[in-house]
């Protein structure tokens, strides 16, 4: 009888402490950049960006004849800059991203991530006719936009 | 037919009053004076686990030496001391850890033996320490997108004097197999009281606790052979 008590408790133990740290779950590990779009003249209200293509320099598209108001791309994470090119309609705005990056231990399965500071954005203002803000200390999540761009 | 069967005990219970009023007068019964004595000293072993599984696997090696000592019937006060090289391999890290530890506590002997046995089966409590070093060999950022690849980081970095406290719980079976030659397999669920983490990284392993849980818990397994020194007999 004890026996029984004794494997039972061991049983309950065991079951109830495994857990899943083998599976990383959290997505994404590293944030990305989100961009929001705004109309330049009533800068509250969000404007779809038509036929919008994304790519950044030298690498192949990841948006490709889009119509949204938000995308997030990713930045290079060997490099202290990532240049993107963002064409709407045949015109292409290429807009630089500058920053530092460092490593962040966030867990067993999810390992290390990179943290972006420092960030600073760049424009040549072709259909973009604005963006703010121009810069940001650290870039560590996604939950919001980073950075509002205007046309 | 159940008056000649009632009859007949009737007869024999006359027969039996007859017989015994006469034994009593010769014998008496002698009172059971047989006590089993068992063994009380100190047990040493070592586990033989570790290194088996050190020979099989390329990431582990480890060595235990446990003992105990009897204190009264059902109560043994425990030790294990032993030494651990772990590497830990995970999706995006690649760390070593290698240390020593101690373990100090007690068994409960639960089982209540038959005749001359000493066999066991046990609930016991340990205060764990250990002292360890844990190189984190290299990693790769995850930077969860093949857009932008990254490359794996090769530039070891060690933590040298880390240290953890544990609490163990404890449940087994002790088998006498020859003569004060003991076989015992024993699990052991661990909950982590403190740990001292490296810069910018955290410790997975333990020397002694084993892997550490993302809750701050570990399992263990133990499987000893050991030898008892019997000091006296009671």
């Amino acid at each position: 009888m004890k026996k029984i008590v004794f494997l039972f408790i061991l049983t309950l133990i065991i079951f109830s402490a495994c857990e899943k740290d083998d599976f990383c779950t959290k997505n994404p590990v590293t944030p990305n950049l989100v961009l929001r779009f705004y109309d330049t003249n009533s800068r509250g209200t969000l404007k779809d960006v038509s036929a919008l293509y994304v790519w950044a320099e030298g690498k192949d598209t990841i948006f490709k004849n889009v119509i949204t108001d938000s995308i997030y791309i990713p930045l290079n994470s060997l490099a202290n800059e990532t240049i993107y090119n963002f064409s709407k309609g045949n015109v292409v705005n290429q807009f630089t991203i500058k920053y530092t990056t460092q490593d962040d231990y966030v867990s067993r399965s999810c390992g290390f991530r990179i943290l972006f500071n420092e960030v600073s954005f760049e424009s040549n203002t072709t259909w973009i006719k604005d963006f703010t803000p121009k810069a940001l200390t650290t870039i560590d999540n996604q939950n919001t936009a980073h950075v509002q761009i205007f046309h | 037919m159940y008056k000649y069967f009632i009859s007949a005990f009737l007869f024999f219970v006359l027969v039996d009053g007859f017989s015994q009023a006469k034994e009593t007068a010769i014998t008496e019964t002698k009172k059971d004076t047989i006590i089993y004595k068992s063994a009380y000293g100190i047990r040493l072993g070592i586990d033989i686990s570790k290194p088996i599984l050190g020979s099989i696997s390329d990431s582990y090696s480890g060595f235990e030496i446990v003992g105990d000592y009897r204190i009264s019937k059902r109560f043994f006060v425990a030790a294990e001391l032993g030494y651990e090289e772990q590497n830990s391999i995970e999706d995006y890290t690649d760390s070593s850890t290698k240390g020593s530890y101690a373990k100090l506590g007690f068994n409960y002997n639960a089982y209540e033996n038959w005749l001359d046995m000493n066999n066991e089966i046990f609930v016991g409590y340990r205060y764990g320490f250990s002292l360890f070093d844990q190189t984190l060999n290299s990693f790769t950022p995850n930077v969860n997108s093949s857009y932008f690849p990254a490359n794996s980081i090769n530039n070891p970095v060690t933590a040298s004097s880390l240290n953890a406290h544990w609490s163990e719980f404890i449940f087994g079976l002790k088998v006498e197999t020859f003569k004060n030659l003991f076989v015992s397999a024993s699990a052991s669920y661990k909950v982590l009281m403190s740990v001292k983490e490296p810069e910018k990284f955290k410790t997975l392993y333990a020397p002694g606790f084993n892997r550490i849980f993302e809750s701050s818990t570990g399992f263990g397994f133990n499987y000893t052979v050991s030898y008892l020194i019997s000091f006296k007999k009671k």
